[in-house]
Order: C-alpha cells, then structure tokens, then sequence
C-alpha cells in the first residue's frame, strides 16, 4: 500500500470530527485499524470533551460540520485554549477562503473530500513521524547516558567530541593533541581506541589528521 | 368609314367623363339653339317672303285693275258721254285730265312697285334659291313682262295721242271725227286692257311661281330643320350612349377596381392573419424557449443541490471502498465486515438513486395527473432547496393544520413552491446578515380550496414592482440570472394547471418571533375537488 511505515501510527490517539453519520462510521472503521484509539465525534462539544479528557495526538476534522465550523473549532483550541494539537481539515469545498483561513491557522494539511484513505494515512505519517523521531532521540539520549554511566566515561566523551566534529561529508579533521587539548585523555588509551574503531573500520584513516567515518559499519555490528 | 368611326369612337372614349358630359351639354345646347334660331329666322324670312309677295305682286295688280277701270270708266265713258253729248266737252276735261293723271300716277306706281328693290327676297330665300336653282323660266317671263309694259307704254302713248286727237276735234266740234276717234280710243282701250290683264295674268302666274318658290324654301328649312333635329337627336342620343356606355365602363372598372381592393384586402388580411399566426407561433416557442432557459437556471440551482446531496454519500462509499484494501491489509476483512459494509453501500447508493429521481422527475413533466398530499409536494421543494436555503442560514417553518390531498401535476407543483422558495431565498441573501432570515409556510383549508402560504421576511416587494411581478419577461434580478419567467410561469402553472390562483401582498408578520416584520406573502389556492380539469 505504500513505503511509509504506517506501523508508527499504532500508537497514536486521532481525534476524528465528521458531522455526516455515515462517513463517520466507515472512516472509522478503516482508521481504528491503523492507530491506537479513535475517537469519531459529530459535534465539537463532543470532540472538546474528547479532547480534555484523553490524550489526542492528531484532529482530523470536517470544516462545515452542522450548524458550526471546523475551522473555529480549531481557532477556539489554538487561540483561547492554548492546545497545540496537530490537525487536518476534510471538506467538499475547494473556497480558498477556507483555505486562507486554514494556512493562518498552521493547519497541517487539507484533504479534498471525497477522502482519499491513502492521503490521509500518509499525512498521518507525516504529522507523527517527527513526534515518533524525537521520540527515539529522547530514548537514544537516554541509552547512550545510561551505557556511560557503567562503562568508561572518557571514552564516551570522546566518541561524542568525534560525532559533534564531524563535517558534512562525514569527515573528522582532528588531531590527537586537539583532542587531548579539549579532553582530559591520556594518549594511548586515546590511540587505542581510534585503533580500534578503524579495525572496525567506523572511523578509518584518510590522510594526515582526517577520518572518515562510515555509517554502514555500524549495521555490521 | 369604320375606320373614322372607330377613330372617332377611340377619341370620344378618350376624352375624360367631364368632357364627354360637357360636350354632350354643349352639343344639346348648340343643337337647341341653333334649331330655334333657324326656325325663328325661318318663320321671320318666309313671312318677309309672304309680305313681298303681297307688296309685290298683289298690289300692283291693284294699280293695274285702277289703270283699267280708269281708262275704261273715266276716259272711254267720258268720251263716249262727251259724244252723246250727255256732258258738254268743257265739263269732261277735267275729268279727263283727272283720268290722266291718275293713269299716269298708277303706272308709274306700278313700275316702281314692281322694280322696287326693297321687295326683294330675304336672303334666306335668295340663299336658298341659289342653292336650289330654278329653270329658265323666270327669264323668259321677265322678258315677256318687259315687253308688255313696253307694249303698254305704247299703248298709252297712242291712247293719249288718240286722246289729244279726240279733245282737237271736240275743240273743233268735228264730232264724227271725234267719235270715230273716240271709236279707235275704244278699240286701243281694249287692247291696252287686253294688256294690262296679260300683265296682271303674269303678275298672278309670277305671284304664283313666287308662292311656290317660297313653298319649296319653306319645305327646304322644314327639310333641313328635320334635318338638323334628327341629327341633333342623333348625336344626342349617341353621345348619351357613349357617355352611359362610359357610365357602364366607369362602374364597371369601379367595380372592378372595388373588387380588386377587395381582393387585395382580403390577402392582405389573410397574410396579416397568417402573420399573427405565425407571430403567436414565435411568441409560443419563445416563451417555450424561456419556460426552458427558467428551467435551466433553476436547473443550475437545483444542481448545487443534487452534488451537495451526493457528496456525502459519495464520500461514505468512497470511504467504504478504500476500508475493503484497508482491511485486507491487516488480514481483518470478516464476512461479516463485508455484509456489513455492502449493505451500507447499497443503502448509500440507493439513496443518491433517489436524490437522482428526485431530481430527474423534478425536470421531466408530469404525464398524469395523481392524487398527493399537498405536504409532501411542499416538503419537496423545501427538500429540494434545503441545501441552498441552509447555505444561506436561512430558516424555515412549515405549519400544517389541514393534511389536504389535492390532484394534479405534483412536479409542476412542486416547481411552484420552489420558484417562490427560490426568490424569497434571493430576497433574503440580498439582506444585512444580521436579519434573522426566515421562511414560514403555512398549509390549510379555507372552504373548498387547499391554500400553502408562503411568507418571507425579505422586507416585502416594492409597491411599483408588485403588479407586475407576474408579468413574463419582468425581473428585478439585473445583475443575476433572473429570467423574470419564473413566477409567469408559476401563475401559468396554478392557473391553467390547477385551476387555482396565485395572489402576492405586502404584511407585517411576527414570523414565530417577537420582532414584527416586514414580509412578502404568497397565497397559492388550489381547489381541492378538481372538476373538469383542464387536461393539456
């Protein structure tokens, strides 16, 4: 269906807003496959309560919905309530009105109704995927902090200075008396260690004071 | 001759009508006239005539009887007496002397008589004798006449010689001689006698020949005034059979003329006839035509309706659709999933079937008339523009107090509502946003008719603008796709359709609310029991 890993969707909670009963249900009944928990509401009171009381990741809303707008809805959630939710807009209306007023809104996306389930899965994606990167970061910080809390602490450093130095082709111009300069190392444990990320070859020698580092190395680990 | 005729024929019939008549007139007058004066100078010239033969030829006879009497009384007798001697000589002087004179005095008058030229014919005669020559006759009288004058002149020359032979032997007394004289005076009165009767005879035969003369002039003037009549008669009467014949023609070619005109009349009327016809044709196919552009414009409406009523159920089966893949693809598609997600599709697909109906019947005209409830035919025009009427936040109320079933056309009918639904929802878009616009719809039953009132508070309709908004062809909507057939057609529809009427005025209405206000009200009145319909 598509090359996006949608699998990143299953743990979030979409908040759907659709005042036609039909379309409501069946869009539901494809969404709740994908995420977490879908809460399909008809009126933004409901989508309010929903809001308030569960955590909600993404809106996706109609804009004409009966007798109210989608569109102040989330003015009502952005401006007065102060809720930075991201969101979607459906409807049947290409007005740029509309549209003008979702870019000033910061609207994530705008889907053309009759809603194409592919488009909105990948805007999902879109949306998400940063939410799941930071997310990943975050973890990754805190693996990295917690394996230099057991294991040696001047070696991590290291690593890290090599990382933070590297330019954009992946290159580490260094020297290991700038190195020493900057951390409190002694020489052959330094040595050692270089040595050993270039037999596994992670930061290979190029030429005088410059590495490179290859990313592919590390999935051979 | 024929020729001429004809030639004559061809200018007389040329000459105008006028002409002819004045020529006819001046003919008869000519002729009149010229007859009078004829026989006028005719009857004068012949009575001249009749005078100069009496002054002529009669009165010289006169002289001429005294002549003789004179010769054979005074003189003959006075001699003879003389002779006797009953008288003496001296006595019979006188007398003869008297005798004399008087012989002379007569002759003379006689000759003057006869010569006199102031006799002579009146030149009518004269001009007609010289027409009508006579014989000789006269010449060789008038020689005849000459020579007995001149014989007489003779005689009366030897009788006064005989005379003065006789008073010289008287003087003598030689009366034997005197009396053989007066023997031979006897002897030449006679013959002077004899003389003067040939004179008198051919006087008498000239008076005669004159008289006949005059009769033949006087046959001549009655020939030639019968004449001149019968020719005056002749060119009367043609010239009136021209001019009737002219009548004839004239009112024959007036008629002919008349009936030409008439003729021409006739076709004008009949193509102005077939004008009109064919103007009430176009003026029919016009307004068919704009029946049809109204019908398009609010097809146009109607079409906004019909997509946004498709919409969501496109939406719901497009959704119900791609939820098949979904599904499949997390290995969840259950029999009972797909049951259940068909069924709904059907139900969705059926819906935008009716939606489709709704509107394909709206547009294909009634075939039969049907019995229906009057509430449904109004809830379908509010169906049918709730979307547009809903898009314009415009709300509205349909009250029912009487569930009436009428007959006739429900999508003409329903066409009706919409149009007025239609032109309240135009009103009230027109309108500040802060009006609460309303459509209020009452139906009921006021005796035997079914009335659907039909009240916005749009602000009512200008005062000059409301006689006419029936009228075809009248828009107010300048700057919009008013076709101002819209509510002509609706009138065309209840009235020729339904058999009902269609009134609009100005009220003031609460509308359900506590503002009053200003509001146009529509009242359709349809018969409920629908006798004799007019089945187009």
């Amino acid at each position: 269906m598509t090359n996006k890993n949608l699998n990143i969707l299953q743990s979030f909670n979409i908040l759907y807003l659709e005042d036609d009963k039909n379309l409501r249900l069946h869009t539901k009944d494809v969404l709740e496959d994908f995420v977490n928990n879908i809460y399909a509401v008809g009126t933004s009171n409901e989508a309010f309560n929903v809001i308030l009381n569960n955590k909600v990741d993404v809106i996706i809303s109609d804009i004409l919905l009966e007798n109210e707008n989608g569109i102040d809805f989330l003015k009502f959630l952005k401006e007065d309530k102060n809720i930075q939710i991201p969101a979607i807009l459906t409807t049947a209306h290409t007005d740029t009105k509309y549209l003008l007023d979702a870019i000033k809104l910061k609207v994530e996306n705008y889907i053309i109704k009759p809603i194409n389930i592919k488009e909105l899965l990948n805007t999902l994606h879109d949306i998400l995927l940063p939410v799941i990167q930071q997310k990943q970061i975050q973890k990754n910080n805190h693996i990295i902090k917690t394996i230099s809390t057991v294991t040696d602490s001047k070696q991590v450093e290291v690593v890290n200075f090599i990382f933070n130095n590297l330019n954009n082709e992946n290159l580490l111009i260094t020297s290991y008396s700038e190195i020493m300069e900057k951390i409190s190392i002694s020489k052959p444990t330094l040595i050692k260690l270089f040595k050993e990320l270039s037999e596994k070859k992670i930061l290979t020698k190029v030429q005088h004071k410059t590495y490179r580092f290859d990313e592919n190395s590390l999935n051979v680990l | 001759m024929i020729f001429n005729f004809n030639k004559i024929r061809a200018y007389l019939d040329a000459i105008s009508f006028s002409g002819k008549t004045n020529f006819l007139i001046f003919i008869i007058t000519g002729g009149m006239i010229s007859i009078t004066i004829l026989s006028q100078v005719s009857i004068f010239s012949l009575k001249h005539d009749f005078d100069v033969l009496f002054e002529k030829r009669t009165k010289p006879l006169i002289e001429l009887e005294k002549l003789k009497d004179t010769y054979k009384v005074n003189i003959y007798d006075t001699y003879y007496d003389v002779s006797k001697g009953n008288i003496s000589y001296e006595n019979s002087r006188e007398v003869i002397l008297l005798a004399k004179q008087l012989i002379n005095k007569s002759w003379t008058n006689y000759k003057r008589k006869t010569e006199n030229k102031d006799n002579q014919p009146s030149y009518i005669t004269t001009f007609i004798t010289n027409l009508f020559p006579q014989t000789n006759m006269f010449k060789e009288r008038q020689i005849l006449g000459e020579n007995i004058i001149r014989n007489i002149d003779k005689k009366i020359l030897i009788i006064s010689s005989i005379m003065d032979n006789i008073n010289y032997y008287f003087q003598r007394d030689e009366y034997y001689a005197a009396s053989k004289n007066i023997e031979k005076l006897n002897f030449q009165i006679k013959s002077i006698n004899i003389y003067l009767t040939s004179l008198s005879n051919y006087d008498l035969k000239l008076a005669v020949n004159e008289k006949r003369k005059t009769e033949k002039v006087f046959n001549i003037i009655i020939i030639i005034s019968v004449i001149s009549i019968f020719f005056v008669f002749l060119f009367s009467i043609i010239l009136s059979m021209l001019i009737i014949n002219n009548f004839i023609k004239l009112h024959s070619s007036l008629e002919q003329k008349v009936d030409d005109k008439t003729k021409e009349l006739q076709k004008l009327n009949d193509s102005l006839e077939k004008k009109i016809n064919v103007e009430v044709a176009n003026s029919r196919k016009k307004d068919m035509i704009m029946f049809q552009q109204a019908k398009l414009a609010s097809m146009g409406e109607m079409l906004q309706n019909i997509a946004h009523q498709w919409r969501q159920p496109l939406g719901s089966l497009t959704m119900i659709i791609q939820s098949f893949q979904t599904k499949m693809m997390h290995g969840k598609l259950t029999d009972e999933f797909v049951d259940k997600k068909v069924n709904d599709s059907l139900l969705l697909a059926d819906s935008m079937s009716n939606t489709l109906d709704d509107f394909r019947n709206f547009f294909n005209p009634d075939k039969v008339k049907n019995e229906f409830s009057l509430q449904s035919c109004v809830e379908h025009s509010l169906e049918l523009s709730k979307y547009l009427l809903e898009r314009e936040k415009i709300t509205f109320s349909l009250i029912i107090k009487d569930n009436i079933q009428i007959s006739g056309f429900f999508n003409e009918l329903s066409h009706v509502f919409l149009n007025i639904i239609n032109n309240s929802k135009d009103v009230l878009t027109s309108k500040e946003k802060t009006l609460e616009k309303r459509i209020y719809i009452v139906i009921k039953k006021v005796n035997n008719l079914a009335q659907v009132i039909m009240i916005d508070n749009g602000g009512g309709i200008p005062h000059e603008v409301l006689p006419k908004i029936f009228e075809p062809y009248y828009t107010t909507k300048y700057k919009s796709a008013g076709t101002g057939i819209g509510l002509y057609m609706s009138k065309q529809i209840v009235e020729k359709h339904m058999l009902g009427t269609i009134t609009c005025k100005n009220i003031k209405h609460k509308l359900e609310s506590e503002h009053l206000y200003d509001c146009a009200k529509f009242i359709i009145s349809i018969p409920i029991k629908q006798e004799g319909y007019n089945d187009k």
